[in-house]
């Protein structure tokens, strides 16, 4: 006995991560459902689908014996099963409420993992939002008073038609339930329409078990009753029978129906018609033939494709071939989506590790096939090398998620920040299907939720202000996605009154954020927005503008290798622009080399290279200079000046052109090393502030070198009297680690 | 050996198993002598689901049985059930001098 209890609690136990982090899954999608449906309150797939998701918790719940969250979602249930019933129609008090309800569903979800007693306050919450669900399940205005019966009830549209079929279990009749009754008790509630007894399950009489039950019945009722008093006709019988109420549809949902129900494939008569092997008479002739075939043997239909053979005289191999044809395309249409596995991030983590080992592996190996100069052995390595590449991006696109999956969580989140300040947003996400590395979504999520507070926040103004700025009373935010060279941009965008600069600007001398009386440039006082400590909001909310966290979205974003940049039109809004690489493991590379140093370029940024004669241009002290390129100037940083690189003046270099955000430049170069696949390792503590540096890498040598990353490095050599270059730590390369290299991944 | 077998007063579950057994002996001696299979539910007083699933069941052996006669209880029964086309079965005269009760 205490044995098997045992092996429950241990099943219980082990089973309950899988139970919790699905149930999540179906609160969010729950949440989800439900702002799509305020969008568009008539969606019957959403409100069906909704129904399922709670469903689902409510069950799953009860099979761990969760009873606060079963007897929650219960009431939840209740009342979305009414809507569904077109009993009530979807409002935005109904959502505003369901939405509440549902956190509290996440919560309980939540905490009985960690067998926390439910506190006296979250049970007050429940039992309210009871109440209140409550009182629009029975339709009544006061929620304590019992309700009286169909007094105050809205009515239903007259003649509303049910549709029910049920089917009893062998043991209603030793149960003493009767369906007869059940029928007689309809009757009674309503006009019964249609009725038929489902006798096909009685066996013969010498097979009879007389005292089993085997009847079941369809039926067609008109009743002006609600489907809980139906169903109240089966409430004895509930546990013998398993029964169905729909609601009877109209002309125009038949058809809609029919529509679904039409094949998806075509007929195997259509197919031969189609290709001209049979006349559209011949074949009617032979449907003909097969129904008549039908109705004489009880054998079953004969195949229409072996009637057109045998009647017509088709040739077996055109019948063959559009048999062929017709399963083909049935194959193609079974549906592959659906058909998941889960695994553990992790475990997958340990994969793309690994993967990033062999790279390093693979690019040794070359290199010592190169240099044994035998043509067999590099020819493997070839070979052997594009199918590690192969490896190398399937593999990472396992990790690929689709950023929507973060953005609709913000669809809440604006709903809310929205009604608790009084503001009318219209918010868009435009483009949640694009990609991205899993470990970024998750890392990205709490500086993008920031940065739309602050929109909401301070971006955007009441309806009156508004108005009196002549613009719509609604405002605007827009959160996009898109696929840049090798990087995702992210934009949050809103109509609002943009940054107030000389507002930005005064805090920031009264700070000591800029020295008094010095006026830096107006992307640099935009930028002043994301320094630590810098508030400019007039009243600090609960929601944004308590001076922490616009730096901690800035360093958090920069932690990703991504850069954020403002383009602030006073009065009319503020664009922020979010750039960050696509993954955060392994990316196609462009090697050069500088004297002794290694860098690599992101293959994808690179446009082209040029030869650039002997590197004696005069640069500044930045090492920027131009060179014409096909008659248009391009700037060029010379790498050996910005990083100080030791190297002897080479007889010629390479510029190699890069796209970057800020538009094209070049990066002077003294050795061209060609494309490599670039496993990136993290800088180590001491070099995270060196600026243009994005990572590092090992090369198949063992050498280390650096990743340039070619948005920063623009914005570097951009800067004024180019100090920056160093940032604050003045290193050398060789100081930068190449003697040492700063990580030493598994290699 | 008897034209027609009269069903019992009490149709219902308690005395299914009962009527099980007579209906079937009875049934297969009808066929045996290749006599009709008529019925008679004249003295039913009362009927559940499991009394018209043994007729229900009586049909799926021998499609060709009849029923000459019912008490308006029965009738009732079948009409509410969807089983009305027993009741029009040709030679079945509603016996319309009995009250309803």
């Amino acid at each position: 006995m205490s044995r098997t209890e045992d092996t429950d609690e241990d099943f219980i136990a082990s089973a309950m991560p899988i139970f919790i982090s699905e149930a999540q899954e179906q609160t969010d999608a729950v949440e989800n459902y439900l702002l799509e449906l305020e969008e568009q309150p008539d969606n019957r797939e959403l409100l069906d689908s909704l129904f399922r998701c709670a469903h689902t918790v409510k069950g799953s719940a009860g099979i761990f014996g969760l009873e606060p969250v079963v007897e929650f979602t219960h009431h939840v249930e209740t009342l979305l099963d009414q809507m569904r019933d077109g009993r009530m129609a979807f409002s935005g008090e109904i959502g505003t409420l369901l939405l509440k309800c549902n956190d509290q569903i996440r919560w309980l979800v939540e905490t009985s993992a960690l067998a926390r007693e439910d506190s006296a306050e979250q049970q007050e919450t429940r039992a309210e939002l009871v109440r209140q669900l409550r009182r629009l399940t029975s339709g009544q205005g006061g929620g304590e008073t019992p309700r009286e019966p169909a007094a105050t009830e809205k009515p239903a549209p007259l003649g509303l038609k049910w549709k029910i079929s049920a089917r009893f279990g062998r043991e209603t009749f030793r149960n003493g339930m009767d369906p007869l009754a059940v029928v007689r008790y309809l009757g009674e509630i309503g006009q019964i329409v249609s009725m038929r007894c489902l006798s096909e399950a009685v066996p013969a009489l010498q097979d009879l078990d007389p005292e089993a039950c085997y009847l079941g019945f369809e039926m067609e009722i008109e009743a002006q009753k609600e489907r809980a008093e139906i169903e109240g006709a089966f409430s004895f019988v509930a546990e013998d029978c398993e029964y169905q109420i729909l609601a009877q549809e109209s002309a125009s949902q038949k058809m809609a129906r029919a529509i679904e129900e039409l094949p998806d494939t075509p007929r195997i008569g259509e197919i031969l018609a189609a290709v001209g092997a049979v006349t559209p008479e011949r074949l009617a002739e032979a449907l003909a033939a097969q129904q008549k075939g039908a109705a004489d043997q009880s054998a079953g239909k004969p195949k229409i494709g072996s009637l057109l053979e045998t009647e017509i005289g088709l040739a077996p191999e055109v019948v063959q071939a559009a048999l062929k044809k017709q399963q083909k395309m049935r194959d193609s249409a079974a549906p592959e989506e659906g058909r998941y596995i889960r695994v553990q991030a992790d475990r997958l983590d340990a994969v793309i590790n690994l993967l990033g080992e062999l790279v390093i592996a693979s690019a040794g190996a070359m290199l010592k096939a190169r240099s044994s100069r035998q043509t067999d052995l590099i020819e493997t390595n070839l070979e052997m090398n594009r199918l590690i590449e192969d490896i190398r991006n399937s593999t990472l696109s396992l990790r690929m998620v689709p950023v929507g999956e973060t953005f609709s969580r913000f669809r809440r989140v604006v709903r809310d920040t929205s009604a608790s300040l009084g503001k009318d947003v219209n918010f868009e996400i435009v483009g949640g299907d694009a990609e991205l590395d899993k470990s970024m979504v998750e890392k990205i999520a709490d500086p993008l939720m920031h940065l739309v507070r602050n929109s909401m926040d301070h971006g955007l103004e009441t309806p009156q202000e508004r108005a009196a700025a002549g613009k719509p009373m609604t405002g605007k935010l827009v959160l996009s996605a898109q696929h840049e060279t090798g990087a995702i941009l992210i934009r949050i965008e809103d109509d609002g009154r943009g940054i107030n600069r000389e507002r930005v600007l005064e805090r920031a001398w009264t700070r000591g954020l800029v020295p008094q009386g010095v006026v830096p440039s107006d992307d640099d006082i935009n930028m002043l927005i994301f320094e630590a400590g810098f508030s400019t909001a007039e009243q600090v909310t609960n929601l944004s503008g308590r001076g922490v966290g616009m730096d901690v979205v800035r360093s958090n974003i920069e932690a990703l290798r991504g850069t954020i940049r403002l383009n602030s039109r006073p009065g009319k809004g503020l664009r922020v622009d979010i750039r960050l690489p696509l993954t955060l493991a392994i990316i196609d590379g462009f090697l050069v080399g500088v004297g002794k140093s290694k860098f690599v370029l992101p293959l994808e940024s690179v446009v082209e290279v040029v030869e650039a004669g002997c590197g004696a241009a005069k640069t500044d002290s930045a090492g920027r200079h131009c060179i014409e390129l096909r008659g248009a100037v391009l700037p060029v940083v010379r790498l050996r000046t910005l990083y100080t690189v030791e190297s002897t003046l080479p007889e010629r270099v390479s510029v190699v052109v890069v796209n970057s955000p800020r538009g094209k430049y070049g990066i002077e170069v003294e050795v061209l090393l060609g494309q490599h696949q670039t496993v990136i390792k993290p800088l180590g503590r001491l070099f995270k502030t060196l600026r243009g540096i994005s990572g590092s890498s090992i090369l198949g040598s063992g050498e280390v070198a650096l990743i340039l990353d070619v948005s920063s490095l623009a914005e570097l050599a951009a800067m004024d009297g180019a100090q920056g270059a160093r940032g604050g730590s003045q290193l050398s390369m060789q100081a930068a680690g190449i003697d040492e290299p700063p990580v030493s991944g598994g290699a | 050996m008897t034209d027609q077998f009269e069903l019992p007063s009490e149709l219902t579950i308690y005395s299914a198993a009962r009527t099980h057994n007579e209906l079937l002996a009875w049934a297969s001696r009808q066929v045996g002598s290749g006599s009709d299979i008529k019925l008679s539910a004249r003295a039913v007083e009362s009927v559940d689901g499991a009394g018209l699933q043994l007729l229900v069941s009586l049909g799926q052996t021998n499609e060709s049985w009849r029923l000459v006669d019912a008490s308006e209880v029965f009738a009732d029964a079948c009409r509410v059930m969807g089983f009305a086309d027993w009741l029009d079965a040709p030679r079945f005269q509603p016996d319309s001098t009995r009250e309803i009760p």
